[in-house]
């Protein structure tokens, strides 16, 4: 009876439109919008040189030291630089028509930087300028310190030279432990998390099915010569498998055909959802149990209380550390915080420390919604309905 | 009196919609308004850094702070665990920088001592390193010559001391109508999903077969019925707008809407709500059903704010994705509102970019009632 039930469920899970809507086809829509927005934005975060403008008029070729150094900027491959030489009228033009981000001249034998407006490029422009002044004034100094500590006869340009190869060959010795990561990961986490948790919706429909104070199902259910709890655990064991398979193609759609980095333990990954979705079944089964209204309204609660959760881990840009430093416990109690904490912790952190911490809030979040349930649903009679 | 009080009543019904929506504006909103600022004095951008300092004693390790704390951000905030690590992956931190001990005596000494060394990704990054790099290389440039710890400090921080000269071309401090920018593009989302799903839910209520029978039978006329609906529809809009307009007051700062760019703003939104009851009533056409309503709202709503640039400012988009919002009548309202900012001027010629973004909005609205019409006919011929 438990299977034949199942089989049924299932079935009848598969064809509701509005619930392979919700928990398959919006969350791979979402994922496919979010890939096209968010595409550039780590590419944008890696260093792209920017395009200045000089302005080569006699004064910036006179100042041979800091002309070299900036032409230096904007060769190669590594370049920091796509440098423009002009007039400064041209210089104007292009500023004005925000086609280089500022440029540089040389007036009073001092080098000047001017802008359209203040930004993260615009101050990399002004510290380079900066930096390459500074040196500049530098190789001066301590050249002047050698030039005067040498007695006798001196070959200055010699000594000028080897103090510019020296300060331009300086490299201190940082040891850089950086990780450095996508950010933009976080949102399709947020996103699988969201997608789990809209399974609410699943579990909460097949309970509705079986509640004779919502659905006509229910009642025939309830006077049914069938035990209650085969019916129950059939129909929740069928949204459960058409949750997780609807997670796993997510999973797979977005690490392999749409390539976003998930960490390399592809078995904890399933193991992670799996439980998620678990979590999500028996919220869904709980809301069902407690709220006496219909499935349109009940829908309406699970999305909202999921969106904020997703709200509350960073999707749509939000910032999670915001949210976590004005309210820490939210994403602690949150099942799509603790859903897209655990992706996060697989990718970002090598112990699993962190991760099992999820893992375990996850199934103790489960066992909580599960157990309110079932003293929900023991013992129900009904004099009218 | 009937149809309208109808209306209204499904209007009242679904204001946990348009509570939901408006609460999703004004915290993402406010978050995104932050994020961001131009002026037009220049000012370098000030990254966030931790700095553990194991040398507290010594004259440059000390100096090398002094250096940071002038160039960056300094946050004590930090221990070297878990929160550090969060933040430097959110990107809140841009470095954590670790100075071990006796580092001012091996510098001084040119021993060029190890410094460990965490950054985040991204520009911000990038910034706080070179900042960190610079006063590094000018300490091991100076180190060469017999200085003592205390004249290699002074060296040092002349040597970095000189500023570059910036000038700011810029003589409108666009931050403060930024901020109204970045409300009005997040709006797109919540006037969209809160005008289609509330006229689509109306529209369908009196669409349902039974109460389209009723109704037809009824002393009602139907067209009267349609033009009232219509009326309607366009009320609550206004009224949205009006509402989003308040809100968008209280949000951004009266001082920074109640202003020429604060009108352009309004007008613009104006239109784009208009646009936006155009968009309603089309799908409301094609779509009877309240589960599917909120699916295709949330895919209309959420596809043009992505695409278009309302939850990712449009420079971060790629190419190619820009180029097919040109089909979304949000990315003319959010160009406009990206326009708006930068305006020096009012008359015609620099407000032409503007108009021309409204009049494309108000040529999508001819174009979304006219398809509207057509169905509505080719399912009139149906029945």
């Amino acid at each position: 009876m438990f299977w034949h039930n199942y089989k049924y469920a299932f079935r009848t899970l598969i064809k509701s439109k509005e619930m392979v809507f919700w928990t398959l086809a919006f969350p791979f829509i979402l994922a496919l919008l979010f890939y096209m927005a968010f595409a550039r934005l780590h590419d944008y975060d890696t260093f792209e040189p920017l395009n200045v403008a000089v302005v080569n008029d006699e004064s910036y070729r006179k100042d041979v030291a800091f002309s070299e150094a900036f032409k230096s900027l904007s060769e190669g491959d590594e370049r920091v630089f796509n440098t423009q030489y002009v007039e400064k009228e041209k210089a104007e033009e292009l500023l004005e028509s925000g086609n280089i981000e500022g440029y540089v001249f040389v007036e009073e034998n001092e080098a000047k930087v001017k802008i359209k407006e203040n930004g993260t490029m615009t101050t990399v422009l002004v510290l380079a300028v900066e930096q390459i002044s500074q040196s500049v004034d530098a190789v001066n100094d301590i050249a002047m310190d050698e030039i005067q500590r040498a007695n006798g006869a001196v070959d200055i340009p010699a000594i000028y030279a080897r103090v510019a190869a020296k300060i331009s060959e300086a490299q201190p010795n940082i040891k850089d432990d950086s990780r450095v990561m996508n950010i933009v990961a976080v949102e399709f986490y947020t996103l699988i998390a969201m997608a789990i948790m809209q399974g609410a919706m699943v579990s909460s429909e097949m309970m509705n099915r079986c509640l004779p104070n919502i659905s006509n199902r229910g009642k025939r259910v309830a006077i049914a010569p069938t035990r209650k709890s085969i019916v129950v655990l059939s129909s929740l064991l069928a949204g459960y498998t058409m949750l997780f398979a609807a997670v796993i193609l997510l999973i797979l759609f977005i690490r392999f055909v749409l390539g976003i980095e998930l960490g390399d333990n592809l078995g904890l990954i399933m193991l992670h959802s799996a439980i998620g979705s678990l979590a999500a079944t028996a919220m869904g089964m709980w809301l069902s149990v407690i709220l006496k209204t219909n499935d349109a309204a009940k829908n309406v609660i699970i999305l909202t209380i999921t969106m904020v959760g997703c709200m509350f881990a960073g999707m749509f840009g939000g910032q999670k550390v915001f949210f976590d430093e004005m309210l820490p416990i939210v994403n602690k109690i949150s099942p799509v915080g603790m859903i897209t904490d655990g992706f996060y912790s697989l990718y970002y952190y090598d112990d699993l420390s962190r991760f099992t911490v999820n893992i375990v809030s996850l199934l103790v979040v489960a066992g909580i919604f599960f157990a309110l349930s079932i003293r929900g649903l023991r013992r129900q009679r009904y004099d009218s309905i | 009196m009937t149809v309208s009080k109808a209306f209204w009543r499904i209007v009242l019904k679904n204001i946990g919609t348009i509570v939901t929506y408006t609460v999703i504006l004004v915290v993402f909103g406010s978050i995104n308004m932050n994020s961001n600022s131009t002026t037009t004095q220049f000012e370098a951008k000030k990254p966030t850094v931790v700095i553990f300092n194991h040398d507290a004693d010594g004259a440059l390790a000390k100096s090398f702070v002094d250096y940071m704390e002038k160039h960056t951000e300094i946050s004590d905030e930090y221990e070297n665990d878990d929160k550090l690590k969060d933040a430097l992956f959110y990107e809140t931190v841009a470095v954590a920088v670790d100075i071990p001990e006796n580092f001012s005596t091996d510098l001084a000494a040119g021993n060029n001592p190890e410094i460990h060394m965490q950054s985040s990704a991204g520009y911000v990054g990038e910034l706080a390193k070179v900042s960190v790099r610079r006063y590094l290389m000018m300490a091991q440039s100076y180190a060469s010559l017999d200085l003592n710890e205390s004249e290699l400090v002074a060296k040092v921080e002349k040597a970095l001391s000189k500023d570059t000269i910036v000038e700011v071309k810029s003589k409108v401090d666009s931050s403060k109508f930024l901020r109204a920018a970045t409300y009005f593009n997040f709006a797109n989302y919540s006037i969209l999903a809160c005008v289609i799903t509330i006229i689509c839910l109306i529209m369908a209520s009196f669409n349902r077969l039974p109460v389209r029978k009723r109704n037809l039978v009824s002393a009602v006329n139907i067209k009267r019925m349609n033009a009232v609906l219509l009326r309607n529809s366009c009320i609550y809009s206004g009224l949205m707008w009006l509402f989003y307009l308040v809100v968008g007051f209280v949000v951004v700062g009266f001082d920074n809407l109640w202003n020429t760019y604060g009108l352009l703003f309004a007008i613009n939104s104006f239109v784009f709500c208009v646009c936006a009851t155009c968009i309603a009533y089309l799908i409301s056409k094609f779509v009877q059903k309240s589960g599917a309503i909120n699916g295709i709202m949330n895919v209309v709503a959420l596809g043009s704010s992505f695409l278009c640039g309302a939850f990712v400012p449009a420079e971060y988009l790629p190419a190619g994705v820009l180029t097919f919002a040109h089909v979304l009548p949000s990315y003319y309202f959010i160009d406009a509102n990206n326009k708006i900012i930068y305006l020096e001027n009012f008359d015609l010629a620099s407000l032409w970019p503007v108009i021309l973004n409204m009049l494309i909005m108000a040529a999508f609205c001819v174009g979304f009632v006219i398809i509207a019409n057509i169905v509505s006919k080719k399912k009139q011929k149906i029945a």
